[in-house]
């Protein structure tokens, strides 16, 4: 691996140390920096509020001027998440610029999540409820808001079991 | 962001330090009095002088190293030569941090034209200087 992809790495990791916006914590894998998990909560007056979504981003040796792989491990409803957790936004493909960091990654997953861009969807059901049926769009967000409390949960106790 | 220098210099030399601070360079000579018959007469000194960058931001937005400094690749591989370069737009990087970028294809991608854009911007990228 290049040491200046790890460099880099190790700067947005300090950055989001020194500045962590509200909502986000990311951090690398102990044995593989190349590997982030991060946590994004939902953001308030949303219907993802009080959701803990966990995602994991996948760097490459040519980070930053490519980007990373993103994708939610919690299960997602939402217009532009594809069905395995893969998220379509366009500054993760085509409008991605090597200044962006994780934090700026991060930050924009965030503000996706209530504002979707119907134009691009991932998960037709869930393009299909937010314009026609929010009500039931939001109902069926509720429902993973709740999912990701037990994911969350459960995660927990594996790994104290490992610990131990 | 400042940085102390010290040069040494000649009596009478002029200096011309883009946005930093002036410094006298030339001793002030004193009309009433001969400068053959001078007490002392100033072979050498050394002028301190302070200086900034005159840039939006002293740090490059893509490896996030000052832009006075070698960029991140330069400083893993020992390399000293590290350039600066400005765009039409104002925008400043490192050279090697630039040039990777436009190396990687992704630079040109997303909007139609084949020129690559600033990082920052999104303006079309043209090189306005290159240097220090
Ligand atoms: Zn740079
Ligand atoms: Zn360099
Ligand atoms: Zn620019």
């Amino acid at each position: 691996m290049t040491t200046m992809t790890r460099r880099r790495l190790l700067r947005d990791l300090k950055k989001l140390q020194e500045d962590t916006p509200s909502g986000i914590c990311a951090a690398p894998c102990d044995n593989n920096i190349l590997v982030w998990h991060a946590v994004i909560f939902g953001p308030a007056d949303t219907p993802f509020e009080d959701g803990t979504f966990k995602l994991v981003l996948e760097f490459t040796e040519e980070y930053p001027n490519r980007p990373p792989g993103v994708r939610f491990v919690s299960k997602m409803f939402h217009p532009n998440v594809y069905a395995d957790g893969n998220i379509c936004l366009d500054i993760l493909q085509n409008r991605w610029s090597p200044t962006y960091d994780v934090s700026a990654i991060l930050t924009s997953i965030q503000s996706l999540l209530d504002e979707p861009n119907p134009n691009s969807p991932a998960n037709s059901q869930a393009s299909e409820l937010y314009v026609k049926n929010r009500r039931e769009y939001e109902k069926k967000v509720k429902a993973i808001v709740e999912q990701s409390w037990v994911a969350f949960g459960d995660d927990k106790d594996d790994k104290d079991k490992k610990a131990k | 962001m400042e940085e102390q220098t010290e040069t040494t210099m000649a009596p009478g030399e002029r200096m011309d330090v883009d946005g930093g601070g002036y410094v006298p360079l030339q001793p002030e000579p004193e009309d009433d009095e001969p400068l053959t018959g001078a007490p002392f007469v100033i072979k050498k000194f050394s002028p301190v002088f302070f200086w900034s960058w005159d840039v939006h931001s002293d740090s490059c937005a893509i490896c996030r190293v000052m832009l006075m400094e070698p960029c991140l690749n330069c400083q893993v591989n020992n390399k000293t030569s590290c350039v600066v370069v400005w765009g039409e737009c104002n925008h400043a990087f490192h050279n090697c941090c630039m040039a990777a970028w436009i190396k990687s294809g992704s630079s040109s991608s997303g909007t139609a034209g084949t020129g690559s854009k600033c990082p920052l911007c999104q303006a079309e990228w043209i090189i306005q200087r290159v240097g220090n």
